[in-house]
């Protein structure tokens, strides 16, 4: 907590030196980017194109991973769902940094009451457990991706809205914030048009931590049921339709499940190393 | 015990108090903006008349405005009568009070584990700085954040139900426990060796350390201790972090527990039900985590910082 006293919050020399295990993550992470924008497309098979006479068949030439118990290509479904689940998890994380930003700062330079009642909703949504405010929501919004990316976004936004009440707080101290306003700036104006900027920091590393969480929940969402539209191809979905066969069909399972295992891992492992490098002092935040 | 200790711990379990109220009231209107009346619905599947739609509603109490329908099921809450469920047309309160065993056996063993493993990996990492442990805490970290529980449960069922086939699948209690186990022993191990190491930092270890207490008993008797603070309050995130975990290895194990009761309802769209078992998960996690940071507040009375 030392690092305050310095009045900016000073930060590391930024060096390049990255671990070894990051840089594999950063390259699987953009290989699985590239593979979800275009990989569909250049597959070219139909993700839900039936083969019901070749159901829950082992890998072959045609069939890379195999099919699943409707005769589906496991491979164009795991690019498919990669597409989706990257696609719910974007979304829901602007939903969560927009909203939770935009409102944290705003009721953090409304100050009084506003405030006061803004961050004490914060508090009764974050001391719900996660999954099941995510669960009430789907069951308020309705399933699709719009609704599960905002219930998942909106599962997250609270945290987002105690990062930037912190570092308002934090920057409203120094000198630059009194000079803004001694020119007779508003409050909000001062939130928005100069605090803003110079917390953004604070609030990438934050997406950073927060972006493998909304995976995790996306999938965890999908695999229980409430994900979006039910015959689309999630990982999720298909962990859960497919471990009904895993005695007969192991790939079926183990693929999906690798995959969600490995991007999360890649996302978490450079979440982590931004959080370490770029704000030391935010760790009791995240959630 | 002084009087602003009791004072501070009232204080705390006020605020739980409050925050039960708070969340009743959200879910209770988040469930109400459902698109649709749950009525319509029903009568849409079942083909009920107008005048049958109407009785319905009557018994249902929707008819009356939201806080008074607010009121009604609080009082009756409290006695323990959580209305009847739309879809077996069983009372609510018998079906949470027999999967109610299941998630706190299932709950229960998993917070102990995990955080008996949580503490005493930080600990060796601690204790013994240049060994492996420090490698431990740093994987078990990696592993809670990246894994997925439902991702980790099947490859321990892939492993040691269809491999080894050491145990059977389902009503299996020990890998779920595992599973959740592992996952919290990682949301804790870290933090606390923060914690631990930047308490090494302050005076009294280096008075310790002048006066020539040994190593490990500066941190085991100095450190500790004081780092019991920051413990309880990592208990409220993991104790958040269980009751969502526990829907999933519910689902996945076969385990007829609140989780998979709360799922059911909300895919049968069987809203009584669904209000009533988040409502009480709920409850029942915010008021442990006010009974933790009481017992936080008594230990400690100046620590401010306590949530």
């Amino acid at each position: 907590m030392t690092l305050r006293s310095a009045g900016r919050l000073e930060t590391a020399p930024f060096k390049l030196a990255l671990p070894v295990s990051i840089w594999i993550a950063t390259l699987l992470l953009v290989g699985a980017v590239l593979v979800a924008l275009v990989g569909p497309e250049l597959y070219g098979l139909d993700p839900l194109a039936q083969n019901l006479r070749q159901r829950n068949s082992p890998p072959s030439v045609k069939y890379l991973l195999g099919t699943d118990h409707l005769g589906r290509d496991i491979m164009t479904r795991l690019i498919t769902g990669l597409r989706m689940s990257l696609l719910v998890a974007v979304l829901a994380l602007a939903v969560a940094a927009g909203v939770g930003v935009v409102l944290g700062l705003a009721a953090s330079a409304a100050s009084g009451i506003t405030s006061r009642v803004f961050f004490g909703f914060v508090d009764l949504l974050r001391a719900m457990p996660g999954v099941l405010l995510a669960l009430v929501l789907v069951a308020a919004l309705g399933s699709g991706i719009g609704p599960v990316a905002l219930a998942v976004g909106l599962t997250f936004a609270p945290t987002f809205a105690l990062v930037a009440r912190e570092a308002y707080h934090r920057e409203r101290a120094l000198p630059y914030v009194a000079a803004i306003a001694a020119c007779g700036a508003k409050p909000m104006r001062i939130a928005f048009s100069h605090l803003l900027p110079n917390i953004i920091g604070s609030i990438v590393t934050q997406t950073a931590i927060i972006f493998p969480r909304c995976i995790v929940t996306e999938s965890v969402m999908s695999f229980l049921g409430l994900g979006a539209a039910p015959d689309s191809a999630t990982w999720g979905r298909m962990i859960a339709q497919a471990s009904r066969f895993f005695e007969t069909n192991p790939t079926a399972v183990m693929a999906p499940t690798l995959a969600l295992a490995g991007l999360t891992l890649c996302v978490a492992l450079i979440g982590n190393e931004a959080r370490r490098r770029l704000d030391p002092i935010q760790r009791h935040l995240a959630r | 015990m002084s009087r602003t200790a009791i004072f501070g711990a009232l204080a705390v379990l006020g605020r739980s108090v409050l925050l039960v109220i708070g969340i009743t009231i959200i879910v209770f209107i988040l469930l109400r903006i459902v698109p649709g009346d749950i009525v319509e619905l029903l009568a849409s599947e079942g083909g009920f008349s107008t005048g049958q739609m109407e009785q319905l509603r009557q018994e249902l109490g929707l008819d009356r405005s939201w806080p008074e329908q607010l009121l009604i099921w609080s009082v009756n809450a409290l006695c323990g009568d959580f209305g009847v469920s739309l879809r077996f047309q069983r009372p609510i309160s018998e079906m949470i009070w027999s999967a109610m065993p299941a998630t706190l056996q299932l709950g229960a063993l998993s917070f102990v584990i995990g955080m008996s493993l949580g503490i005493s990996t930080a600990l060796a990492a601690a204790i013994w700085p240049r060994s492996p442990w420090r490698a431990v805490v740093e994987a078990l970290n990696v592993w809670s954040v990246a894994l997925p529980t439902f991702c980790v449960g099947f490859a321990f069922i892939l492993i040691f139900v269809l491999w080894l086939r050491w145990m059977p699948l389902l009503g299996n209690l020990w890998l779920p426990v595992l599973v959740l186990g592992i996952d919290i022993a990682g949301q804790i191990a870290k933090p606390l060796l923060e914690d631990i190491e930047e308490a090494r930092q302050s005076a009294y270890v280096r008075t310790a350390q002048a006066k020539g207490v040994s190593h490990r008993v500066i941190i085991l008797r100095h450190v500790l201790p004081n780092a019991l603070p920051s413990l309880l309050a990592l208990t409220g995130l993991v104790l958040g972090g269980l009751a969502g975990g526990t829907v999933t290895m519910e689902v996945l194990f076969g385990h007829n527990g609140l989780g998979r009761l709360t799922l059911d309802s909300v895919l049968g769209r069987d809203y009584t039900v669904t209000q009533a078992t988040v409502i009480i998960i709920a409850a029942t996690v915010v008021l442990a985590n006010g009974l933790v940071a009481m017992i936080g507040k008594l230990l400690d009375p100046g620590r401010e910082k306590m949530v």
